[in-house]
């Protein structure tokens, strides 16, 4: 490929693809005002259908198609009935949370099911291409552009001209009026989700046969980009999402035609951050339509918190003091390491999703920012290890603060899209910087850990730094809570209007927390790396950002002790129960189904 | 009207209501003849607008009983509650704002079926709410307040209600179309459609209404004939508040 033509026409087919994912976040969020992050998720689904359609039952192309979308529609029925309906009358961060966990679970069985190896997926049309121009078509690119223009038309009649249609529309722009005219709504929620996850499962099965082969990791990406796509053309807008998906494809397109391929999500990722600044409502709502819903108040699960004497605290702290000093075994102290590193992780989130309510989706990018700082800084330049470490935190504090700066002006769900993104941002800038980060090789031959000239390089010295370093983070964070700065900082989480209208600025309040917090997960994220001593873009992944946020809601948002229970809680009970690596991720995403169900407030409460 | 109270159809008996801890409604009974308009008066946070999501089933009562043409409405969600013949003018109208003043009403025909006669009840709703012809393919959004509150009206009739219930339907309209909007309930009412509204302007309301009751902080204070009411002068003291008043 080389002509424009073709990157234009390559561009417009990723753009139908996506466009089949996007139209239906688009619809769901109308209705439910829910992002779905389960949707790259029914999309991976209808990708290894398809397989099993094509390789094993050997059906012809139509009856594929068919296939696939039945069976991610039934499960899009499921998912609405057992993982969302039960949630209705919870708190609006609760369904945010269920799909991922949803995600988190579809992701695991399939990788259970199909392992973990990608597989080919044949397409099913001769493989011949036809000059257009000055580029060339195939069967399957004109499959995916009827596909995309058939369900575009299918579901403006559906909406324009059924029922159930008009019922959905009505939904979509209020609720309770349309129950009061009669609409089901639990019907209405059926039948996007249904649809949604047939053109999910459609696009999937597309794209596997666009690159003849399907793995376990298409489904973040898919979500990533319907999320980017949906929210370029205004979220809940189903022609916004079409033109918005096409947009994106050929942004990505053209940002590819030349820069190259790695480049490729990064252009999509900087275009939807240049929208949530721009135009967060998107680029086709017009200037009347009301912000984004507040999401406030009712955000985050209301509660009383365990109370804890400080005395048990301290006592814990001891316990966990001496602990290397008795008979336990290097395992007993390398899962602590491990946990205490994601408590400072959590500590941070707590502080920023619970105490002032931004739910970050990104929060790895932290420990990266931390991590390469250090290791680079210890390598290069040959600063001592706990000077680096410290460099690192600092780093992470502002660069975090500023690279989020952008979302401050966002709420509730947007928050969550801006700093997903913001994550991917930072890993993407990591492969592709290549003179500093030395891109996709990574860094190794970090130096291990040390202090003052000392090394710590047995089990029980790093313990000791992990736990003392944590210990004096949650010290810290526990004191500028109980000043009027965590009242401030609850403020603008529980009203920001009211907040603001009591003359708290906003954006000074959300950078004290996130440069606080940056700092938290940088020193994290620098201790990890010289733990681990290779690290790469990889290392520090948005499956993390999702664990740590699994931790502090099972803590319980904003509460300190919480997220370090948490911590503890998620990493050593499968240790203790033994559960093999490639079911963990498995158990996280039922965890967190659980608790949001169960338990919104965490294990101690929200604070 | 004929003096002796007519068979009720909407009863809601010793309802009581509560918002986690705080008890909304206390005890409260209610019940609108057929064929009656009825007014619920009451300041703000009397519980006035809870009362009519408890008959729209849009808030389950703690205990009590709501019950529409002698069936209990307890436990039915709102569009089966819509089936069985009521049908409301939400508070601030609720247009969906983004569809045509024609899909608007012809969304107030969900629950029925009939292309035939839906389109002839919407020639009606025409000549009912003249000003809405010229309006038909415009967005719900951009009309005027009152005339959003003739779309809002139309919209309830399409589902042919035994009964309609409405949440200020005066609120925030030119005094010229709260006469208006007062005429067009009257002229409803003579078609024998039962209203229940909910209102702050007493005076107003009182005019119009056959029996109507005073709801404050979650319990009735008063209750009785509108012309009796009219000229009471609690009327007055308990909106505002009881012995807060001037």
């Amino acid at each position: 490929m080389s002509s424009w033509l073709d990157y234009t026409i390559n561009g417009l087919i990723v753009g139908n693809v996506y466009a089949l994912v996007a139209v239906g976040l688009a619809l769901i969020f109308g209705v439910s005002r829910l992002i779905n992050f389960a949707q790259g998720s029914i999309y991976l689904v209808g990708a290894y259908i398809g397989w099993v359609a094509v390789v094993q039952l050997h059906t012809p192309l139509p009856l594929t198609i068919i296939f696939v979308a039945m069976v991610a529609a039934l499960v899009g029925l499921i998912i609405e009935r057992f993982g969302l309906r039960p949630l209705q009358n919870s708190v609006r961060i609760a369904p945010l949370l269920a799909t991922i966990g949803i995600s988190f679970v579809l992701d695991q069985l399939v990788m259970l099911t199909f392992s973990p190896n990608p597989r080919a997926l044949p397409s099913q049309l001769p493989d011949v291409r036809f000059q257009v121009g000055g580029g060339t078509i195939g069967p399957l690119d004109l499959l995916i552009a009827g596909v995309g223009i058939s369900s575009a038309l299918l579901l403006f009649v559906f909406l324009r001209y059924s029922k159930l249609g008009w019922a959905v529309r009505a939904a979509s722009q209020d609720r309770d009026a349309a129950m009061q005219m009669g609409v089901d709504v639990n019907r209405v929620n059926q039948a996007v989700f249904g649809i949604a996850a047939a053109l999910g499962g459609v696009s999937g099965l597309l794209v596997g046969m666009y690159y003849n082969q399907i793995d376990t990791a298409m489904s973040l990406q898919a979500t990533l980009k319907g999320v980017v796509a949906e929210v370029v053309g205004g979220a809940g807008n189903v022609p916004g999402a079409v033109v918005g998906s096409l947009l994106l494809g050929l942004v990505e397109s053209y940002g590819v035609a030349v820069f190259g391929t790695s480049y490729r999500n990064l252009f999509a990722f900087l275009l939807l951050v240049v929208v949530l600044v721009l135009r967060p409502n998107g680029l086709f709502a017009s200037a009347r339509q009301a912000p984004p819903e507040p999401l406030t108040g009712t955000f985050i699960a209301p509660s009383r918190p365990v109370r804890i004497p400080r005395w048990a605290l301290w006592v814990a702290v001891a316990v966990f003091g001496v602990l290397p000093m008795l008979p336990v075994s290097f395992y007993v102290l390398q899962t602590l390491i491990n946990a205490w590193l994601l408590g400072m992780l959590a500590l941070s989130l707590t502080l920023v999703a619970g105490t002032i309510g931004q739910v970050s989706l990104g929060h790895a990018a932290l420990l990266a920012i931390g991590a390469y700082t250090s290791a680079l800084l210890s390598l290069t330049l040959s600063v001592p290890v706990g000077l680096a470490i410290i460099a690192g935190g600092l780093m992470s504090a502002a660069l975090g603060t500023i690279l989020i700066s952008p979302s401050f002006r966002l709420r509730g769900h947007y928050v969550s899209i801006a700093t997903l993104a913001i994550g991917e941002i930072v890993s993407l800038v990591i492969l592709n910087w290549e003179s500093v980060t030395r891109g996709p090789i990574g860094i190794s031959g970090i130096p291990p850990l040390s202090l003052f000239g000392y090394e710590l390089t047995s089990p029980t010295s790093v313990y000791w730094f992990s736990f003392a370093v944590m210990v004096l983070l949650a010290l810290l964070q526990a004191r500028l809570l109980s000043s009027h700065l965590g009242r401030s900082f609850r403020a603008i989480r529980d009203d920001d209007i009211a907040a603001r209208a009591y003359g708290l600025s906003l954006n000074r309040y959300k950078s004290l927390a996130f440069i606080f917090g940056g700092f938290a997960a940088g020193v994290s994220g620098g201790i990890a790396a010289h733990l681990y001593s290779y690290i790469n873009h990889e290392t520090f992944n948005t499956q993390q950002s999702i664990l740590a946020l699994t931790v502090v809601i099972l803590g319980g948002l904003g509460n300190v002790v919480g997220a370090v229970v948490g911590a503890v809680a998620l990493v050593g009970l499968p240790e203790v129960f033994r559960i093999a690596a490639e079911y963990r991720i498995l158990i996280y995403g039922i965890v967190l189904l659980l608790l949001v169900r169960f338990r919104p407030q965490g294990l101690l409460g929200t604070i | 009207m004929t003096t002796g109270a007519p068979e009720p159809l909407l009863a809601l008996s010793n309802v009581n209501t509560f918002y986690g801890q705080a008890q909304v409604h206390f005890d409260l009974s209610i019940t609108v003849g057929r064929g009656h308009i009825v007014c619920l008066l009451g300041g703000n946070a009397s519980g006035k607008s809870t009362t009519m999501k408890i008959i729209l089933g849009l808030v389950k009562p703690r205990s009590g009983e709501v019950t529409f043409d002698g069936a209990s409405l307890i436990g039915l969600t709102t569009p089966q509650i819509v089936r069985r013949g009521i049908a409301s003018v939400p508070e601030a109208r609720r247009l969906f704002a983004d569809m045509s003043v024609r899909e608007n009403i012809l969304m107030g025909a969900f629950v029925r079926n009939g292309r035939e006669a839906i389109a002839q009840d919407l020639d009606k709703m025409l000549t009912l709410f003249p000003k809405l012809g010229q309006r038909l393919s415009q967005r719900a959004g951009s009309l005027s307040g009152g005339e959003q509150q003739m779309v809002a009206m139309a919209r309830a009739l399409m589902s042919r209600p035994r009964m309609i219930v409405m949440d200020e339907p005066t609120m925030g309209l030119s005094p010229l179309y709260v006469d208006r909007v007062l005429e067009l309930i009257r002229t409803i009412n003579q078609e024998g459609v039962s209203v229940f509204m909910v209102e702050q302007n007493a005076s107003l309301a009182l005019e119009i209404a056959h029996e109507a009751y005073v709801l404050q902080t979650g319990k009735i204070v008063l209750s009785g004939s509108a012309r009796t009411l009219k000229d009471d002068p609690r009327v007055r003291d308990a909106y505002l508040g009881g012995s807060e008043a001037a």
